[in-house]
């Protein structure tokens, strides 16, 4: 029953993040719901779970984009990892942490991904607005995330 | 706890193995097509805007084209529904056109090159005489260019272009006292002379004696008149006069082919003609001057009997 529920929530986190971008996005903006659930399955779930939530979103994200297919996968992938270290030593439950974790990250995931691009096809497709405001609404957007799969893990034992 | 990094470190080394041998296999071009298929599938557009190129660099070309070629086809579809609509909108304006033109006996199918233009002023002194048209030489309009009424459904002589202005001109009638055309008369296709009477009917003159002139007898316009195109109808005899003492012709009255007080438009045949015609004709000639043999032969016939 988790695991419809968990491929079910998957779905829903990558539909609401396309629904999104297309019909909420200003002047191209909007936050990464996919990065944020990412980084929420690796706060809540454990380390397995949250490396393969971060992969098959990564996944999600790269099918969404038009190239370097693999670079969300690999990134979100290291990011669960990272945040399942990170964990052990701070308390991730908190609105404070979750926010410098989400914008810290951000930027982290996007470096990376930039390597990535430029390392396997030396194209830059993330542009200098999204790198300095994306993060700011991954931060706003990852505490909202985070109570939304919190309450969901505590109704249904997911993640 | 040690179980548990060991399961997170082989975590994440089969998911960045994974991740790497996608990066490394050159998978972009088979997932962005099979995106585009499913994409395309649940909602058929390529309008990426200006970056639609950068969007569909990964699809191969002939892919690309099945969807460009739908989405062509799709365009041509409602194009074609789009004149559909136009034709049916064409058709009802014919068939209203066409049913104006019966109730206002007009017919359109005429054999002669021209236009139509409506008559927009008649001066009340000189009722049989002319009218003006809301045609002039903007339009194509020529001086002797031969105007045409319709009565009944027939084309019938109205008269001819006298004066031309950018935008009107005026019509000489062939009612007018001072207008003629050389015509025949059906059965036997003798020609003579049509000539206005400033009234509403026509007179023809110069008709042979031994003719079998009789009421009813058809006249048009004949090929020897050079102002007016051959076969025009004028009109019909009306009624023969006995032949004067003094003349060896006979005359008639003709009743108009086109009741000139019933016409709303006529039709404006382009003539053409040369500018030497054009020139006598401006200076008050008509075609009751034309045949200059016709009308010596009247003067000399003229002359005899008074002796």
């Amino acid at each position: 029953m988790t695991v419809i529920l968990e491929i079910f929530l998957y779905l829903a986190a990558g539909s609401f993040y396309w629904w999104w971008t297309q019909n909420l996005a200003f002047f191209g903006l909007a936050p990464n719901f996919i990065f944020a659930s990412a980084l929420c399955a690796a706060i809540l779930a454990g380390p397995v779970k949250a490396v393969a939530w971060g992969f098959f979103l990564g996944l999600y994200a790269d099918m969404l984009g038009v190239s370097v297919f693999g670079g969300y996968a690999l990134t979100y992938s290291l990011m669960a990892y990272i945040v399942y270290v990170i964990k052990r030593h701070f308390d991730m439950d908190g609105f404070f942490s979750q926010l410098v974790a989400a914008l810290s990250l951000s930027w982290i995931c996007m470096l990376f991904y930039q390597g990535l691009s430029l390392v396997f096809f030396r194209i830059n497709p993330t542009g200098l607005k999204i790198f300095l405001t994306e993060p700011f609404l991954n931060a706003l957007a990852v505490p909202a995330v985070f109570q939304v799969f919190y309450r969901l893990k505590r109704r249904t034992g997911i993640l | 706890m040690s179980r548990e990094k060991d399961a997170a470190n082989y975590a994440i080394v089969f998911f960045a193995v994974l991740s790497v041998l996608l990066l490394i296999f050159p998978a972009s071009k088979i997932t962005h097509t099979a995106r585009m298929a499913a994409s395309y599938s649940l909602y058929p557009s390529l309008h990426y805007g200006a970056k639609y190129g950068y969007f569909v660099r990964n699809v191969p070309s002939n892919f690309l084209a099945l969807f460009e070629t739908d989405q062509e086809n799709r365009a041509l579809k409602d194009k074609i529904k789009e004149l559909e609509v136009k034709l049916l909108n064409a058709s009802a304006l014919v068939s209203e056109r066409d049913r104006i033109a019966g109730e206002m006996r007009l017919s359109r199918t005429l054999p002669w090159t021209g236009s139509w233009a409506r008559i927009v002023n008649k001066t009340p002194s000189d009722w049989y005489g002319s009218f003006f048209i809301d045609k002039g030489s903007e339009d194509g309009i020529g001086v002797n260019d031969t105007v045409l009424g319709m009565q009944e459904d027939r084309a019938g002589l109205a008269g001819r272009v006298f004066e031309v202005y950018s935008r009107f001109s005026k019509v000489l009638l062939v009612t007018n006292s001072a207008a003629s055309a050389v015509c025949a008369i059906a059965p036997s296709g003798i020609e003579a002379l049509v000539e206005g009477k400033g009234t509403r009917l026509l007179r023809v003159n110069y008709v042979p004696e031994q003719s079998a002139l009789a009421e009813g007898a058809e006249i048009t316009t004949a090929s020897g008149g050079l102002l007016f195109p051959a076969g025009v109808p004028v009109g019909r005899v009306a009624k023969v006069y006995p032949r004067e003492s003094f003349m060896n012709f006979i005359t008639a009255d003709v009743t108009p082919a086109v009741d000139v007080n019933t016409l709303k438009e006529v039709f404006v045949v382009r003539r053409n003609l040369p500018k030497e015609v054009s020139a006598a004709a401006g200076a008050g000639w008509s075609e009751g001057d034309l045949p200059a043999g016709r009308q010596a032969q009247y003067n000399e016939q003229v002359a005899a009997d008074r002796r």
